[in-house]
């Protein structure tokens, strides 16, 4: 029995050596990133920031624009639906009914007040705003590169509410809905920080791997072109490249522009890792090998080089993104950035910097929470992909 | 003589950064819509007087900017670099280095005192929280350091305006009570200047404190884990002694090394910082030169003289390090 027990034992632990050995590069990082709770946590908040950030215009039931303000409710309370009140419970939500009033009292100017007698339902999958889901609208100057689709025209959204409006996160100074803003802001603020992203990793691969592949002259020449555009400080550079956009563009195409910059100038750091990274591998025995077989610098390259620090990049760019994204918000708050009807995260939070919204309506901080979430699950999720794409992190501890 | 060849090496280092950072400064500044002698005609238009298109050419004549770019690049260079001189503002018609004059001084300041806080805090805490083998704290730890990443400045300050408007009723902003605004240097200014500046340093620190313990912290238990501190420990040294006198004094190098792209990290914020508080130094100035009226004399000088002190203060820490640790003069000499 204890023997027959002992070999199913044996047979367990040879199984789990295979599948450790045999697995792939994918496998043991995804296995050692499971293993890290704070990483998991953050993965799934990112995951449903993301998927809201996708569905915005779904789950939002106004338009974020000025055409989905509510103007009988401006600088509204956020409206959080009940179930029950003192007239007892209903299954389905309900919000209490606002009623405008100008009387003697209120010194003949309209007030709004609310009416705990009347109850106004939820209601899922309503009818609203129309809008287009996958829909890329491009505006540059000049005309070829113009680019419409157009997608899919929808008009269903996750909820409404029988009359009047309902606004989970309040309204600010115009009645826009907050919580519609603060919904297509992650989408937008995730779209600068990816389209930067994505030029800066480009610049980056193509000066850091010429520097770090050549190596000599033209690496120490890179070298101190890459130090000196690292050692201007990046926002009075995001400023001075941000206070070329001509202010009559329009602004999708200042969004375009904005992410463009962003790009131009978060290059370096990345570069002069990728630099530093080629300058250990090319001197390694593999490679060396590789060359002695009579492989092409192209195929060693490709093959060898390539694959051996394919880790380090998407960990490297994990880790800056929230900087791309926090760069944005920066540059939106002071006025250089984005600006309406574009909703970035920035440009939310603009409004708090009045005194009076400050002091007297502070759910406009609602949209700093989905912020912070936003990038503390980026650094988290970051420093997971780290930990786990380091063969070495088991043995140290 | 070797330490003299390094530090003669260094400078020249430094020299030519500088030189190319003003490149692309000035390159910057070149590509605002709009030069400075339409800027200065614009401002008599508003007074009512016609302008024309001679008028502009003869401004710009005067103002040499009908030179190749070149020429232009190097007058200006020549001038910062001989006599200090950064030229006239564009639309405040004064002379920059006026304009400047104690302000610059004040931003640096504020941004090293800042970035000092930071690491008072971050070194001790950073090594022992690489030491402490506490699960529960460091993970707190590292969610509050994280934290200050996450949480941007601009909100942070935010925040403590409308507490301290709630709870004191001052809401903290600017750098001088009213009196002393215009008042010239006095003891009685610097005690009112200093009882109001702690708040843009501590801002200006919370973050980088954030990033400065994790860099503590990575560096620390990667040198714990090396072999000399296993041998000192053979040796019987323990406790204090042996974290302070071997891993901390390597762990430090790299920080000292890192020293300048951190005021880089600093100086980022000031500007956004400056505007919540309404301080009146120079990173309010650049935004306002960039943001409102396009003052490129204005801006490329202040840019210019923040990455100035950034590419000293990395001199200065080269200069250090060499001093403690010989292996870097051989890295820069290259033999």
């Amino acid at each position: 029995m204890s023997e027959a027990s002992a070999t199913a034992q044996a047979l367990a632990d040879q199984r789990l050596k295979e599948a450790y050995f045999t697995a792939s590069q994918t496998q043991l990082v995804w296995t050692r990133f499971r293993r890290q709770r704070a990483a998991m946590v953050a993965g799934a908040v990112l995951v449903v920031l993301v998927l809201m950030g996708l569905a915005a215009p779904f789950l939002s039931p106004y338009d974020p624009t000025i055409a989905g303000r509510d103007k009988d409710y401006q600088f509204g309370a956020p409206q959080i639906p009940m179930f029950c009140d003192h007239n007892g419970c209903s299954l389905r939500p309900f919000l209490h009914t606002l009623e405008r009033t100008r009387s003697i009292e209120t010194n003949f100017r309209w007030v709004t007040k609310v009416n705990p007698e009347k109850r106004r339902y939820v209601r899922f999958f309503v009818e609203g705003w129309t809008y287009h889901l996958f829909s890329v609208e491009l505006d540059l100057p000049g005309r070829a590169f113009d680019l419409r689709l157009r997608g899919i025209e929808l008009r269903t959204h996750l909820f409404g509410i029988d009359e009047g409006g309902i606004h989970l996160f309040g309204t600010d100074s115009a009645g826009k809905d907050i919580f519609s803003r603060t919904l297509h802001a992650i989408w937008t603020s995730l779209a600068v920080g990816t389209i930067g992203m994505l030029i800066s990793f480009f610049l980056a691969l193509i000066i850091g791997g010429v520097s770090g592949y050549f190596g000599g002259y033209i690496d120490g020449l890179l070298q101190m072109i890459t130090d000196a555009v690292r050692t201007v400080p990046t926002i009075p550079l995001f400023m001075a490249l941000a206070a070329f956009v001509p202010p009559e563009w329009s602004a999708e195409t200042r969004f375009f522009f904005i992410s463009i910059i962003l790009g131009l100038v978060g290059w370096p750091t990345l570069a002069r890792r990728i630099r530093t990274h080629l300058l250990t591998e090319r001197n390694q025995e593999y490679v060396l090998a590789a060359q002695l077989c009579g492989a092409s610098s192209g195929h060693v390259i490709r093959r060898h080089l390539l694959p051996s620090f394919t880790s380090y990049i998407i960990v490297d760019l994990v880790i800056s993104f929230p900087y791309m994204v926090l760069s944005e918000t920066a540059l939106s708050f002071i006025g250089l950035g984005l600006k309406e009807p574009v909703n970035s995260l920035g440009v939310l939070l603009q409004a708090v910097t009045n005194a009076d919204v400050l002091l007297n309506y502070q759910w406009h901080f609602i949209p700093a929470l989905f912020f912070i979430a936003l990038v503390l699950a980026f650094v988290f999720v970051g420093d997971g992909l780290r930990d786990a794409a380091d063969p070495y992190s088991e043995q140290h501890r | 003589m070797q330490f003299a060849h390094f530090v003669l090496t260094r400078a020249g280092m430094a020299i030519v950064t500088l030189l190319l950072v003003s490149f692309i400064v000035f390159s910057l500044m070149e590509m605002v819509p709009g030069n400075c002698a339409e800027r200065y005609l614009a401002y008599k238009n508003t007074q009512g007087q016609g302008i024309t298109v001679e008028d502009i050419e003869a401004e710009e004549k005067r103002l040499g900017l009908d030179r190749p770019f070149l020429v232009r690049w190097g007058s200006w260079i020549g001038n910062v670099f001989v006599r200090g001189d950064f030229g006239e503002s564009c639309i405040l018609r004064v002379r920059i280095n006026e304009l400047l004059g104690t302000k610059i001084w004040i931003s640096l300041g504020i941004c090293f005192v800042a970035l000092l806080f930071a690491y008072l805090i971050a070194i001790p805490v950073g090594i022992v929280s690489a030491t402490a083998n506490n699960p529960l704290a460091n993970n707190a730890l590292r969610f509050v350091s994280y934290l200050g990443l996450a949480m941007p400045n601009f909100l942070l300050a935010l925040m403590i305006m409308l507490f301290s408007t709630m709870v004191f009723g001052d809401s903290l902003t600017g750098l001088f009570s009213k009196e002393y605004r215009d008042a010239p240097w006095s003891l009685g200014k610097l005690m009112d200047f200093l009882s109001r500046a702690w708040l843009p340093i501590v801002i200006l620190g919370w973050s980088a404190t954030a990033f400065a313990l994790q860099t503590v912290r990575a560096l620390m238990s990667d040198e714990l884990g090396k072999l000399y501190v296993t041998a000192a420990r053979a040796r019987g040294m323990y406790g204090r002694r042996l974290l302070w006198r071997y891993p901390a004094r390597h762990a430090l190098g790299p920080i000292i090394n890192s020293l300048g792209f951190d005021l880089n990290r600093v100086f980022n914020e000031l500007p956004i910082v400056a505007v919540i508080l309404t301080l009146t130094e120079a990173g309010a100035l650049l935004l306002e030169a960039l943001a409102r009226s396009n003052d490129q004399q204005l801006a490329g000088a202040i840019i210019f003289m923040l990455t100035a002190a950034i590419v000293a203060l990395n001199f200065f820490t080269d200069l250090l390090l060499s001093i403690i640790d010989p292996r870097m003069r051989r890295s820069v000499m290259g033999g």
